[in-house]
This record gives structure tokens, C-alpha cells and sequence, in this order.
């Protein structure tokens, strides 16, 4: 065995801190800095349409919010918008996987009519789906999708359709994501561990709930994490499929609209930063899920 | 307890047949071991017989039942996994479990049972732990007592021990030989290592490209191997093959190629005697040939050069050169000898095997 010398080491160190120093710089250019920014904003009345210096507030941006009808509602619907898309794409998309990890003739097709979803530009897709859920032109059914948008907006308020069609465009991408994630998990498992339940069970849900589903989790558990924190933070879906005429704003359109309609810095950077506690919520919960910390400590 | 028949049996995939017209009855309690090197079907007719693969043509019984149509869980067998299939979510107790949870037995049946098998497999104080905690032994004793709780009518067995380090697989063959007689259940074994095979099963069965090429109990496929491919994979080092002629001097048949002439052992001479002019292949097993004493008949011995030395301890493997004819010769330790000297070596008149130069037959 060799020994490492002190002197060595410590060049070591050095070295590793400077291998490391791209990342870190990268970090606080487009990390550190804007989060810092916006931490400091939102102490702030800071806006363009206001004269004079900018003044330090204190956490009024913050009380002012939280005795704010609207803001409750944006939260409200986040977290509709984000629960029920993300049940929406786990189950699409476990359903996809399932159905991909299995040969068949034409899986190829399969696959790629599965993946095209998430690999099209989003913003072509969403003229795509605005258009075809409102379409500009005289079409065969372009009459029922009239009548359904007012039955929808007549029995769930105005906008009620429009945030449906977000959320059915929503699902439909990320279900596409969540399928390739999953059957990556999938193929990662050891085949003997399917083959051993086949084994043992005829029932194809029980080897599903036994087996299936629990080697699977920490795949799962990525899945749910990656799209509940893509839908808390969504703001370009809901903006453009809608073409900013939100009615069911949520925090990140909210956000938005405070910021460039309303100028208003200081509220929209507290508003956006509301997000930070539930997404580290979530994060903590899940990790535990993907990373075991029983499983960790031993290899 | 049971029986396992297997009756012309066909494997093909789309462009592969894997499985060629498989003969085979594997008696009650009997320990059989498939092997061969890879892609010789081994393993494809085991999965067959648990029910992984499908049967192109064919039949399998198990027991008194034809076990083609029936699922992989009602042909009542358990399968040893290659790389264990232990599910990492599991506790070892769970892993153990599996098979009749999913089966639902009744909780205190599954206690009794997995607590019976720990004990013989000694991992009682490892029930609690996941498979990630535990060593490649110990994972493998799992993933046999998941098997053994099941109280099967056949054992099967995937290269179960492929994965362990040299020392331990001798250690786990040791065991579940010991296990066999014990459990006395029919066991499917299957392997491309020709020492587990000879160590492990009551008979083995040689089978290369699908077909089978021998069966028989070990030491008929070491001493009577049937044609040249299985006296070249039992044996170890393997046997020396060299092609040579029959000839006929003063009323006896000599076997002659430049750098070796010996005369044909009496009891092959009969069987030769078609042979006469022609060429044929030679076999010699390493440890048939030694170092020649001025007792030994000339008849037998032949001038070699020494090529290389490999002493083992309790053994000298000597690579050794006759001729253009490479061989190798397993001797006593006591021998001296060094690269470049010339030895002659006698070999035993009783041993030598020879096979047809074209269909590779013994003869």
C-alpha cells in the first residue's frame, strides 16, 4: 500500500475544488443569483411603474398575499391542476410502459406514436390543440366542439373547459415522458424477477401489485416527483393553450401576469416563491422513495 | 416426487432451433445435470420444462401430467434462478415466502415451512435482512430455500452457482449434493461446467447445438465417452486428440502419424480392423500418459519434447511437443523437467479412445 502524503492530498483538495469550480460557477450564475434576486425582490416594492427609490418592505408582499382571495384560488387550482395531471400521466403512462415491455409485431410503431408526444416542439403542439379543440374554420365537428365547450363552461363556471383542454394537453405530453421513464425502469429490472412471480401466480394483477409495482418505485416515485414540480411551475402550457385569457389562474400565470401586466415585482416574486415549501415537501417525501436510506447503507 | 419425461421435444425461434428432437426420462429423486457449452439448449429445455418457454413440438410430463398446456405455476416445480431473483424489496424472510404468499397458504404454514428451511440452509439469523446486505452465498442459500418451501415435485436449477467466486461454488456444490439427499426430490440441474456436472448429477446429459450428445452416469461419459465432442468436454485438462493411420505390420495394427507410433491396444484391434489404410482420430486423456520407465512396452511410449512446465502442487501438467503433435501430459510432481527436454512418455494401452475422422463416433 501506498501512503498518501499530507502534501499530496492537499494538492488533492485543491485540484478537486478546481475541477469542481465550473460547476459551481455555473451554478451561481443561473441558480444562487436569480433565486437571490428574487428572495430579495419580494422584500421589496420594487416595479417600474412606480417613481422613486426602491423601497425594503419587509414581508408585507407576503401578508398582503395570504389575505388574498385570488391568490388562495391560484393556489387551489395549482394543486387540482398538478393532482390530477399527475395521476393522469402515471397511470397513461405505467399503462403505455407495460404495454411497450412486452414484444409484439408493430411495437416499434407503438413506440413511436407513444414518444412522438413528448418529442414534438411543445409549441407547435399546443396550436396543434388549440386548434383542434377550437377549430378556426368550418370542420365536421367543429359545431359539437362549440356546444361542448358551453355545456362544460355552463355547469362548471366560464374558463371550466378551457382549463380542462390544459389538462387533457398536459397529460397527454407528460404521459408520453412518464411512459419512456417508466419502461426504462422496467428494462432495468432483471427478467428472472418477472419470470420468478410467473412461477409462483396466473394473475396478472397480483404479480402487478407484488412485483411489479414495488420494483418499480423508485421510478415511479421520479415520475410523480418530475411531474408534480413541472406542473406547480407550469406557466407556458396554461398561457399559450389559453392565449393568456386565463380564467382558472394558476400560481405561475398568476405570477406572470402580476409581473409583466401589472409591473408589480415584489408581490409576483413572493408569489412565485410560495411554490419553494410544497415542491421541497415534495421533493423530501419522494426522495425518500427513490433513494431508501436502508438500502443505501449497505452494498 | 416425480418423474419427468420429455418426448421428442422441439424448440425454434425464428431463425434458431434450439432444441432438437430432446429425448430424455428422468427417473424419480433423481439428480440429472444439462450441460454443455452456451447456446448448446440447456437451459431452453429447463425453461421449457418450467413452462418460461414454449413448446414448438413436443411433450413434457411431469409426474403422470402432460405439463404442455399448463401454466408455469400449476406444473408444481421450483426454479433456482442464475443471478438469484431475489426481489430487493423484500426481506430474505418474505423472499422465502413468495412462492406461498402468492399462493396464499395460511400464515403459520409459511412460518413453519421457511423457519424448517432456514434452519437447514442455516440462515436463520439472516431472515430479517434485505438481499442487498447479504454475500453471493447467502443470497444463493435464499434463493434455494425459496425453492425448498415450496415442497416441489422437481428442482430446478439455472447455473445456480455461475456467479460465485471459485472457492464458495465448490463449497455450495458441496451443499447441495447434500441437500439432494436429503430432500430426495427430482432435480433438474443445468450448467456448462463439466465438474459441476460430474460432481453434482446421478447421470448427466451432454448436449451441443440442441442436440443431445450423451447420457450417462459420470464416470460412463468420462471412461466411454460416445463420440469426440463429449471425451473433449468431461475431463479436465481435456483430452488430446491426434489424427493418425491404421496400418497393418506383421499382423498387427499400428496407429502412425509423423513423430508417434503405437500399436492398437488388442481389445480395439477387432474393432479397427475397417479402418485398415485409413485415418482416424486418437484420444488420450492427460492423466493416461506418463513418464515412460524402462519396463513399459516400446509399443506403447513415443519421444516428446518438453514445451512448457505447469507444476500445480499435487500435480505437473507438462505441454509437450511429438512431432508437430501437441500434447498435454498429467504427471507426478515428483518429475523433473524443464522446457526443451526430451521425454518419452508411455501412454496407457487400455485408455485410448479412437473415433471416425468424419462423424466423429467413438469406435
Amino acid at each position: 500500500m501506498v501512503s498518501v502524503k499530507p502534501a499530496g492530498r492537499a494538492g488533492d483538495i485543491r485540484l478537486a475544488y478546481a475541477l469542481l469550480s465550473p460547476a459551481l460557477l455555473l451554478l451561481a450564475v443561473v441558480i444562487a443569483y436569480p433565486v437571490g434576486w428574487e428572495v430579495w425582490t419580494s422584500l421589496t416594492d420594487l416595479s417600474p411603474l412606480k417613481d422613486g427609490s426602491t423601497g425594503f418592505v419587509g414581508l408585507a408582499n407576503y401578508r398582503r398575499l395570504l389575505a388574498d382571495a385570488t391568490f388562495w384560488q391560484a393556489a387551489l387550482v395549482t394543486v387540482v391542476y398538478a393532482a390530477v395531471t399527475s395521476a393522469g400521466k402515471l397511470a397513461l403512462g405505467l399503462g403505455f410502459a407495460l404495454l411497450l415491455a412486452r414484444p409484439f409485431r408493430g411495437r416499434a410503431l407503438v413506440f413511436l406514436a407513444i414518444f412522438l408526444p413528448w418529442a414534438y416542439p411543445a409549441g407547435v403542439s399546443v396550436i396543434g390543440w388549440y386548434w383542434t379543440l377550437n377549430p378556426p374554420t368550418i370542420t365536421a365537428y367543429a359545431p359539437f366542439m362549440g356546444q361542448l365547450k358551453y355545456a362544460v363552461d355552463g355547469t362548471f363556471g366560464i374558463g371550466a373547459w378551457a382549463f380542462a383542454s390544459v389538462m387533457l394537453f398536459n397529460i397527454w405530453r407528460g404521459s408520453s415522458f412518464i411512459a419512456v421513464l417508466l419502461l426504462a425502469g422496467i428494462n432495468a429490472i432483471p427478467q428472472e424477477l418477472f419470470e420468478c412471480a410467473l412461477l409462483e401466480s396466473r394473475s396478472a394483477w397480483r404479480r402487478f401489485r407484488l412485483v411489479t409495482v414495488p420494483l418499480l418505485k423508485p421510478f415511479l416515485a421520479l415520475g410523480v416527483f418530475l411531474s408534480l414540480t413541472s406542473a406547480f411551475a407550469d406557466l407556458s402550457n396554461v398561457w399559450m393553450l389559453t392565449a393568456g385569457r386565463i380564467v382558472f389562474p394558476v400560481i405561475g400565470t398568476h405570477a406572470y401576469w402580476l409581473v409583466i401586466k401589472a409591473g408589480q415585482y415584489g408581490p409576483a416574486s413572493a408569489l412565485s416563491l410560495t411554490l419553494v415549501p410544497f415542491l421541497l415537501a415534495v421533493l423530501l417525501v419522494l426522495f425518500r422513495l427513490f433513494d431508501p436510506p436502508q438500502e443505501r447503507s449497505t452494498a | 416426487m416425480a418423474q419427468v419425461m420429455m418426448k421428442d421435444l422441439n424448440k425454434k425461434y425464428d431463425e434458431v432451433h434450439a432444441v432438437k428432437d430432446v429425448n430424455l426420462h428422468i427417473r424419480d429423486k433423481e439428480f440429472i445435470v444439462l450441460v454443455g457449452p452456451s447456446g448448446c439448449g440447456k437451459s431452453t429445455t429447463l425453461r421449457m420444462v418450467a413452462g418460461l418457454e414454449e413448446i414448438t413440438a413436443g411433450e413434457i410430463t411431469i409426474g403422470d401430467r402432460v405439463v404442455n398446456d399448463l401454466p408455469p405455476k400449476d406444473r408444481d416445480i421450483a426454479m433456482v434462478f442464475q443471478n438469484y431473483a431475489l426481489y430487493p424489496h423484500m426481506t430474505v424472510y418474505d423472499n422465502m415466502a413468495f412462492g406461498l404468499k402468492m399462493r396464499k397458504f395460511p400464515k403459520t404454514e409459511i412460518a413453519k415451512r421457511v423457519g424448517e428451511a432456514a434452519e437447514i440452509l442455516g440462515i436463520q439469523e439472516l431472515l430479517k435482512r434485505k438481499p442487498r446486505q447479504l454475500s453471493g452465498g447467502q443470497r444463493q442459500r435464499v434463493a434455494v430455500g425459496r425453492a425448498i418451501v415450496r415442497h416441489p415435485q422437481v428442482f430446478l436449477f439455472d447455473e445456480p452457482l455461475s456467479n460465485l467466486d471459485a472457492k464458495l461454488r465448490v463449497q455450495m456444490r458441496v451443499e447441495l449434493k447434500r441437500l439432494h439427499d436429503r430432500l430426495e426430490t427430482t432435480a433438474i440441474y443445468v450448467t456448462h461446467d463439466q465438474v459441476e456436472a460430474m460432481t453434482l448429477g446421478d447421470r448427466v446429459v451432454v448436449m451441443k447445438d440442441g442436440w443431445i450428445q450423451q447420457v450417462g452416469e459420470p464416470l460412463e461419459l468420462y471412461g466411454r465417452p460416445a463420440n469426440r465432442f463429449v471425451a473433449g468436454f468431461i475431463g479436465s485438462p481435456s483430452m488430446n486428440f491426434v489424427e493418425m493411420t491404421i496400418a497393418e505390420t506383421n499382423g498387427a495394427l499400428w496407429a502412425d502419424t509423423p513423430g508417434i507410433r503405437v500399436k492398437v491396444p488388442p481389445a480395439s484391434a477387432a474393432r479397427l480392423g475397417p479402418y485398415k489404410g485409413q485415418r482416424l482420430t486418437l484420444g488420450i486423456r492427460p492423466e493416461d500418459l506418463r513418464v515412460a520407465t524402462g519396463s513399459d512396452p516400446a509399443d506403447y511410449s513415443f519421444d516428446t519434447v518438453v514445451d512448457v512446465v505447469e507444476p500445480l502442487g499435487s500435480e505437473i501438467l507438462l505441454d509437450v511437443k511429438a512431432g508437430s503433435n501437441v500434447m498435454v501430459a498429467r504427471v507426478d510432481p515428483t518429475v523433473r523437467a524443464k522446457l526443451h527436454d526430451k521425454m518419452r512418455l508411455s501412454l496407457h494401452p487400455e485408455r485410448v479412445h479412437f473415433f471416425d475422422l468424419k462423424t466423429e463416433l467413438a469406435i
